[in-house]
């Protein structure tokens, strides 16, 4: 992907989100959507950790929750919170990059199970953690009534707070879009293709392949930054699996390949989950058949078939063309 | 210094009882196409690996332009010019062709890596598939690519793992040609590990034959054809 054209559809997508915040005026349909873009980053992060290293989290929410519960502790201990949320992530790259150097050799699906238990951990200590943490009943984050220079009231407006997330999920796919264009991208590709060729060609293989867990982490941190933003709240489900599952879901219906391929996901999960939930009560039941169906039909997601469905049409119209 | 790019000396690979490789001597000059046969399970692709870092050493020692690079890694080994191909193809299955070879260049540090990759492309009449998936490639095709993958940079030494596996006899002959201009334009110098014969004793300086992890003949090929041992374990009387 080419620097103009990630320019190109950066720009587009800045003008599809203001639109929105321009002419949504529902506020229960603008909650929707800024909760369906903070998941659209952390199906991102957990996207990007499949797409460039090959690799199935299923511990993911570790990083969700702990950004939450990072900030929150930080802001109690009357931190700045610009400086607790830079904090935090720049915490989150480097404990993840020394995560990542021991657990991105394990492979394939032990490395799954590794993440899930390592989330779980967390999840626990979170859990019973009552001083520290509020144990099972959470914890409120106390923001401060300026962020950024923003007044709290005018931030956490819904339209506000939509267009911030907006903003935030296209800038984060921008960076990831240049980023995986450079070599950084070509090389941690080459070592999900082929580790051992990868290393005949000169490529120590470890150190872009925790590079690209803690790149992920950090990704799903800002994600949960926003939720702790958005909802003034963090409890131990947001360290759950379950949630680590929900994120990979819309990975799969999105799919990883294509960049934008786990936004799609996630906005389709939350339609979906608005959609079907006033008509049935285990919604997910039917969601599960998309997924399905999608995984059979279309293994690159929806995201690879409209990316065929595309490129079909554009042949077709070489083909006339030619033709005439 | 010794004129040899490449020696190895008493090189030794053992699995617990299990001698793979035992006591093999070695050595390339420059430039030199050195055939490496011998029956299946010989300890022909162990010698490889044993050379390139793959696989440590039991005993004995590797030299590369006469440094002592038996305590080295693959990577570091492969950045001092040692360089290989593998009996299976071994690419970069979703990059495309020129993406994955220019990144082999530039890896080992070459100062234009797209106009070395350009080269090798040429050389290995891939350049109009530059822009192809290499998955999307025939098999020869993925065969020259590997090759490519492997001698991009400028390595000093190259070790090639049956570079021909699975390819048509038109194909194979095609590729000795390759590699034999390559080798004299590059200046590199090969161990070449084949079982086409014709192909081997077609294009190689020197042949060295192996028997249960052990070399038993080396000569130029027409003293190893002729060597009755060999013509015993490998050739058969035909030869």
């Amino acid at each position: 992907m080419s620097i103009q054209r990630v320019a190109g559809s950066a720009a587009v997508a800045l003008v599809v989100g203001a639109g929105v915040f321009a002419w949504v005026s529902s506020g229960t349909l603008l909650s929707l959507l800024t909760q369906a873009i903070i998941y659209a980053v952390f199906a991102l992060g957990v996207g990007v950790l499949l797409r460039q290293n090959g690799m199935v989290s299923f511990g993911h929410a570790l990083f969700f929750g702990c950004a939450g519960y990072a900030v929150g502790l930080l802001l109690q201990a009357q931190w700045s919170a610009e400086l607790a949320m830079l904090a935090t992530l720049a915490g989150m790259a480097v404990v993840a990059f020394v995560m990542g150097l021991v657990i991105v050799r394990v492979p394939g699906v032990a490395f799954g199970m590794l993440t899930l238990a390592i989330g779980q951990m967390f999840f626990l200590t979170a859990s019973r953690s009552r001083g520290l943490t509020g144990g099972a009943d959470g914890m409120n984050i106390d923001w401060p009534s300026t962020l950024f220079g923003v007044s709290q009231s005018v931030l956490l407006k819904p339209a506000n707070l939509f267009l911030l997330c907006w903003c935030t999920l296209v800038g984060v796919m921008v960076l990831l879009g240049l980023l995986l264009n450079s070599r950084f991208g070509r090389i941690t590709e080459a070592v999900r293709d082929n580790e051992e060729r990868a290393r005949f060609i000169g490529i120590r293989t470890l150190l872009p392949r925790a590079a690209v867990y803690a790149l992920s982490a950090v990704i799903t941190g800002l994600a949960g930054l926003l939720s702790a933003l958005n909802t003034g709240f963090v409890s131990p489900e947001n360290l759950h699996w379950s949630l680590s599952g929900v994120a990979l879901m819309m990975v799969v219906v999105g799919g990883y390949k294509a960049l934008w391929g786990p936004a799609l996901g996630a906005v389709v999960y939350f339609m979906a989950k608005d959609f079907l939930g006033d008509y049935a009560t285990h919604w997910m039941a039917i969601f599960g058949v998309a997924l399905i169906t999608v995984i059979v039909f279309s293994p690159t997601g929806l995201a690879g078939l409209l990316e065929r469905v595309v490129k079909g049409k554009a042949a077709v119209r070489v083909h006339k063309a030619h033709g005439h | 210094m010794s004129d040899y790019v490449l020696q190895a000396e008493d090189v030794a690979i053992h699995y617990g009882g299990v001698k793979a490789v035992d006591g093999v001597a070695l050595t390339l000059t420059q430039g030199q196409i050195r055939g490496l046969i011998g029956p299946n399970g010989a300890g022909k692709s162990t010698v490889i690996d044993a050379i390139t870092g793959r696989r440590r050493l039991t005993r004995g020692k590797v030299m590369l332009r006469g440094e002592d690079v038996s305590a080295l890694g693959v990577v570091e080994r492969r950045q001092r010019g040692l360089s290989r191909s593998f009996q299976r193809t071994s690419i970069f299955g979703e990059m495309a062709v020129r993406q994955q070879v220019e990144l082999a260049a530039w890896k080992m540090g070459v100062s234009e890596p797209g106009a070395d990759a350009d080269d090798v492309l040429q050389e290995l009449e891939l350049a109009s598939m530059a822009h192809t998936i290499a998955n999307d490639l025939g098999y020869g095709e993925q065969r020259r690519l590997d090759l490519a993958l492997a001698l991009v940079g400028r390595p000093s030494v190259l070790l090639l793992d049956e570079p021909m596996a699975g390819l048509s006899v038109q194909e194979s002959l095609d590729l000795a040609q390759h590699l034999k201009a390559l080798t004299t334009r590059r200046q590199v110098s090969v161990l070449l590990v084949e079982h086409d014969m014709d192909v081997v004793f077609g294009i190689s300086d020197v042949v060295t034959v192996f028997e249960l992890g052990r070399v038993i003949a080396s000569g130029t090929p027409a003293e190893v054809r002729s060597d009755p041992r060999v013509r015993e374990a490998y050739l058969g009387s035909a030869a």
